[in-house]
């Protein structure tokens, strides 16, 4: 049996996922990035051997996410994509129809505007927290309650509690005004799921053209409480796809299936590539005033990519 | 009879009474937007281009709230008034911005008014707009020699030391008390008039400084011909009508010295006011004798935060002149 | 004396060399990180990035023995024709010592304008001044041409950087050039050596136009490189302004007949400093020359692009050409801006139906 690959290194998550031929979804992996995406590859790579059914080869790799270029050079990556467009792709694929997507992560949110199945119009969150599924965990540590119940708490809110606040900072000081004013847990954990939902309209979602069907995803679209406001707000049915929290793995494993089924071959170095040891290092290059930090990795010992200068002194031929 | 929406805010706080006056005397009725609240400012950040400053996105908001209500909407585009500043380009592309940005809009009346072409460039647009509502010169020509009077009744009240919400209150005949009694401090709030002269903007901010028994001064109570002496401070002239009046009116306060303290009040992502904060703040720094705070209004201030500053504010003024200090300053 | 004058990517070489024919010794450093965080560190917060920019160019060339600045002014109402007086009084806060030339526009006032060339050039005839301006002049434009060539062979160059490479020498030669008829060898060298590079002469590429604030349009620094990015993912670029039009409109000559002016009026009939109304009717410009793509760069805060912006998604609609809008400032990553373009370029690939593209 022939199966793609496909793994989203971000800051917060690291997913992997394949696909058999039919384009379906034979196993999944969500795991936290911990600031070590090689580790998390290499765990990721072990994990998903040990599940996926013993005849199944890889014929096809596919990554993204900010983490993109060193998870390729680690399984060996047939096309490398960045995360807009692999998350446009894995939508349309589930839901063909799709009009609008919107995504939150953990630190960042995009939302992505497509007709017709082709990518319109885009946008991502620049330097702000307020969007994104940051936000919503820093004040479930505040509140002290774990996030995977905001949701559940949030839909049995009975009163609207307003929590001001563009930045999250201030949110929270409101929150906390809001708490010692002494509202409920429920109505403040909705107010939190309207606010991220405010923000992320006014700053992300300012002027595009909201249509449906519109499809929620990333890892926030778990969030019964975050739905809920969306479609209060939008005032529309909102879809959480099946694999919502892995669609940019899953847009990168059709990409490669897509790309292999061109060149007939794959760069998969293998599942040996989990044992490896890959060391990264850097340095800050002097021959300019840019002052690039050029990263390098060494897979046992032995350069294996370089990247990060914007000049070509430095390029692997 | 003909309906036009003029929104409650930024040039309403100076023009209004001129405009007013005009359009009433042609036999339009006027429409107003409600009072600047929560739901304006919610409609208005919502459909506004993000980067751009607080009191835009409430003119949209105002907007939004008096569009389905009127058959005109009355956005002059206010280049410049007196020949020499011009206003900040945001005011330049007001018109433009709001009819890209809102869908579903009335005809917008957005009359260019821009005197650096000349006195005749003005009464080309006051018969201009006037024609569309009547076809006698005269009565024009009445309404706006009419109108002038107005406004220049309302920038006496301004000068008394009125805010523009109660001159506008005293020009429709109420009684209004400043109730200037002994007060032993006087602040300057200085700030644009959408800004400090809006009750919800500025979170009532002069009415909580009179009730803490502070006299407060504005940038409309210097006389013109007083502005513009303070001309010599500046190596150049701001290119801003509101920023030029505000700065100069700065440099008069810190000149005259018989102020305690300097509020200047700006709102986020104003642009111009970069410029004006940072000149106004080193001008304090040169002189220690009057106190130099800003406050930053955004759409989401809460009211407890301003009047804890104002407060702390205020209370540090009492305590340096109760020592005769000099030599605190805040930021 | 030692002077220091705004960076501005490489019309420096012009400005350099006019201001070294008058026995100065111009000390400005290309902008780097350091400069920046200097900047930032004593600018206002809202201050946009070529402020800030700015400002850290000058206090790492006075903290090197710089003692004169010289910049430019402006009638607004853009908030840069402030910036001079400003600088100065930040810098003077700071306890610098220097001169501050701020060159207004020539018809502000010509006995200023005049006044302030003449204490620049010290006891130059007249005569000498002009011939210097006008050999300077020409060098500016030589540059600019180069860099339209370049950014049309960049995207079919079959080694990567390659052209960067070339266009490094080429603006060396430039620079060397003493009078205009080598000015004119250099720029012919040039044109030779840039063609010269291996090239797939069949290759089709995306057009994008870059449009925006003349600063981060023109400085690599500011905008992190966007036109090397493009080209070297495949795209042409092109950019609405150059500085030679821009010195062109603002101080020698009688404002030209501007074609994006009259393009912007239906739907923004109003000057409003910088380069607002500009970028709306470039857009509506490369929308009719079919273009694939604009790409509007501007400073965050920027007032004028703040409008401008609240006016493109119409026009992107009204002219069916895809707008992408990068707000710049000193948080701006690299990455970031590298995922928005390779997204950018997807969609636009898309739009065409086109599917094969040199993307890395």
């Amino acid at each position: 049996m022939n199966g793609y690959l496909g793994i989203d290194v971000g800051s917060v998550s690291t997913n992997l996922v394949v696909i058999n031929e039919e384009q379906n979804v034979i196993t999944n992996l969500y795991l936290r990035t911990k600031g070590e995406p090689i580790k998390v590859v290499q765990q990721g790579l072990q994990d998903l051997k040990e599940e996926i059914p013993a005849d199944l080869e890889i014929k096809g790799v596919g990554t993204t996410g900010s983490g993109r270029k060193l998870a390729s050079v680690i399984v060996g990556a047939d096309i490398v994509k960045n995360e807009i467009t692999t998350h446009a792709i894995a939508s349309s694929h589930q839901v063909p129809d799709v009009r609008t997507i919107l995504e939150i992560g953990g630190q960042d949110s995009k939302i992505i505007i497509l007709r017709d199945g082709i990518v319109v119009d885009f946008a991502m969150n620049t330097v702000c927290a307020a969007g994104t599924g940051s936000f919503l965990d820093q004040q479930a540590g505040r509140l002290q309650i774990p996030i995977e119940e905001f949701g559940d708490l949030a839909l049995k809110s009975e009163n609207d509690v307003r929590i001001a606040g563009r930045c999250s900072v201030f949110a929270e000081s409101d929150m906390i005004h809001k708490q010692q004013l002494g509202h409920s847990v429920e109505d403040i954990i909705n107010g939190l799921c309207q606010a991220l939902v405010r923000n992320y309209l006014n700053n992300i979602g300012k002027g595009k053209d909201i249509l449906g069907p519109i499809v929620f995803q990333g890892g926030v679209a778990a969030n019964k409480g975050i739905k809920a406001a969306f479609a209060e707000a939008l005032d529309t049915e909102i879809i959480v796809p099946e694999n919502y929290d892995v669609m940019g793995a899953l847009g990168s494993a059709l990409l490669a299936q897509q790309k292999v089924a061109k060149t007939g071959t794959t760069n998969f170095k293998g599942w040996d590539s989990a044992s490896l040891d890959y060391q990264p290092s850097s340095f800050e290059c002097e021959s300019c005033t840019n002052r690039c930090e050029v990263i390098e990795i060494y897979v046992e010992e032995e350069l294996a990519a370089r990247w990060g200068h914007r000049c070509h002194k430095w390029d692997m031929v | 009879m003909v309906k036009i929406g003029i929104p409650k805010t930024l040039a309403y706080y100076v023009y209004f009474p001129l405009w007013k006056t005009f359009l009433e005397e042609l036999g339009v009725k006027i429409i107003l937007s409600d009072d600047t609240s929560r739901e304006i400012i919610d409609a208005g950040v919502k459909e506004t281009v993000n980067d751009a400053c607080v009191p835009i996105k409430l003119f949209h908001g105002h907007v939004l709230n008096l569009k389905d209500r009127v058959d005109y909407l009355f956005i002059p585009r206010l280049v410049s008034l007196n020949g020499q500043t011009i206003y900040c380009p945001k005011f330049l592309g007001l018109p433009d911005m709001v009819a890209s940005s809102l869908d579903d809009l009335p005809p917008i009346l957005a009359p260019d008014i821009d005197l650096r072409e000349g006195l005749l460039n003005l009464y080309k647009v006051i018969f201009k707009l006037g024609t569309k509502f009547t076809s006698n010169p005269l009565k024009i020509i009445k309404a706006a020699y009419k109108a002038k009077q107005d406004w220049k009744q309302f920038n006496q009240y301004l000068q008394a030391g009125y805010t523009a919400v109660e001159a506008m209150d005293k020009l429709n005949g109420a009684e209004i008390d400043l109730n200037e009694g002994d007060n032993d401090l006087k602040v300057a709030i200085l700030g644009y008039p959408y800004i400090i002269y809006d009750p919800f903007v500025s979170v009532g901010m002069i009415q909580k400084l009179r009730e803490l028994g502070v006299k407060v001064v504005t940038a409309d109570m210097i006389p013109e011909p007083e502005l513009e002496k303070n001309f010599k401070g500046l190596s150049k002239e701001l290119f801003w009508t509101f920023s030029d009046q505000k700065i100069k009116a700065g440099l008069h306060y810190y000149e005259q010295a018989d102020v305690d303290g300097i509020i200047h009040v700006t709102a986020f992502g104003c642009g111009p006011d970069f410029i004006v904060d940072k000149k106004l703040e080193l001008e304090g720094k040169r002189r220690k004798d009057v106190s130099f705070m800003c406050l930053t209004i955004d759409e989401h201030t809460g009211e407890a935060g301003i009047v804890t500053r104002l407060e702390a504010y205020v209370d540090m003024l009492k305590l340096r002149s109760d020592r005769n200090e000099s030599s605190l300053t805040v930021s | 004396m030692k002077v220091v004058l705004p960076y501005l990517s490489n019309s420096h070489v012009a400005l350099k060399s006019l201001i070294e024919s008058f026995d100065h010794q111009v000390i400005t450093n290309q902008p780097s990180k350091k400069t920046l965080s200097l900047g930032v560190q004593h600018s206002p917060e809202f201050a946009c990035i070529p402020f800030k920019i700015l400002l850290g160019t000058y206090i790492e060339a006075l903290e090197n023995g710089a003692e004169m600045i010289i910049t430019s002014g402006g009638k607004g109402p853009c908030r840069a024709g402030h910036y001079g007086q400003l600088h100065k009084e930040i810098l003077e806060d700071l306890g610098y010592e220097f001169e501050m030339i701020v060159f207004e526009s020539l018809t502000d006032s010509f006995r200023d304008f005049f006044g302030k060339i003449r204490k620049v050039a010290g006891d130059a005839s007249w005569i000498r001044i002009f011939k210097t301006i006008w050999r300077e002049w020409n060098r500016l434009t030589v540059l600019d041409k180069l860099q339209q060539k370049v950014h049309k062979v960049r995207p079919r160059e079959l080694k990567p950087g390659h052209t960067t490479d070339v266009f490094d020498e080429v603006v060396d030669l430039v620079a060397q050039a003493e009078s205009i008829a080598e000015i004119k060898e250099a720029k012919k060298q040039g044109i030779d050596k840039l063609e010269a590079i291996p090239q797939n002469k069949d290759f089709e590429p995306l057009k994008i136009g870059i449009i925006g604030e003349i600063y981060v349009v023109l400085e690599p620094f500011a905008n992190l490189e966007v036109e090397k990015v493009l080209g070297e993912m495949g795209v042409e670029v092109d950019r609405s302004i150059y500085l030679s039009d821009w010195t062109e409109e603002h101080s020698f000559f009688v404002p030209a007949e501007d074609p994006a002016r009259d393009a912007a009026k239906p739907y923004l009939d109003q000057l409003i400093g910088g380069h607002g109304q500009e970028s709306v009717g470039s857009t509506v410009l490369y929308g009719q020359n079919d273009y694939d793509g604009v790409i509007h760069l501007a400073p965050f805060t920027c007032i004028p692009e703040i409008v401008a912006k609240s006016i493109l998604p119409e026009v992107s609609k009204e002219e069916d050409i895809p707008v992408l809008t990068l707000f710049l400032d000193e948080k701006t990553g690299g990455e970031g801006i590298r995922t928005r373009l390779e997204a950018f370029i997807d969609l636009l690939l898309q739009k065409q139906g086109r599917k094969e593209m040199k993307i890395s």
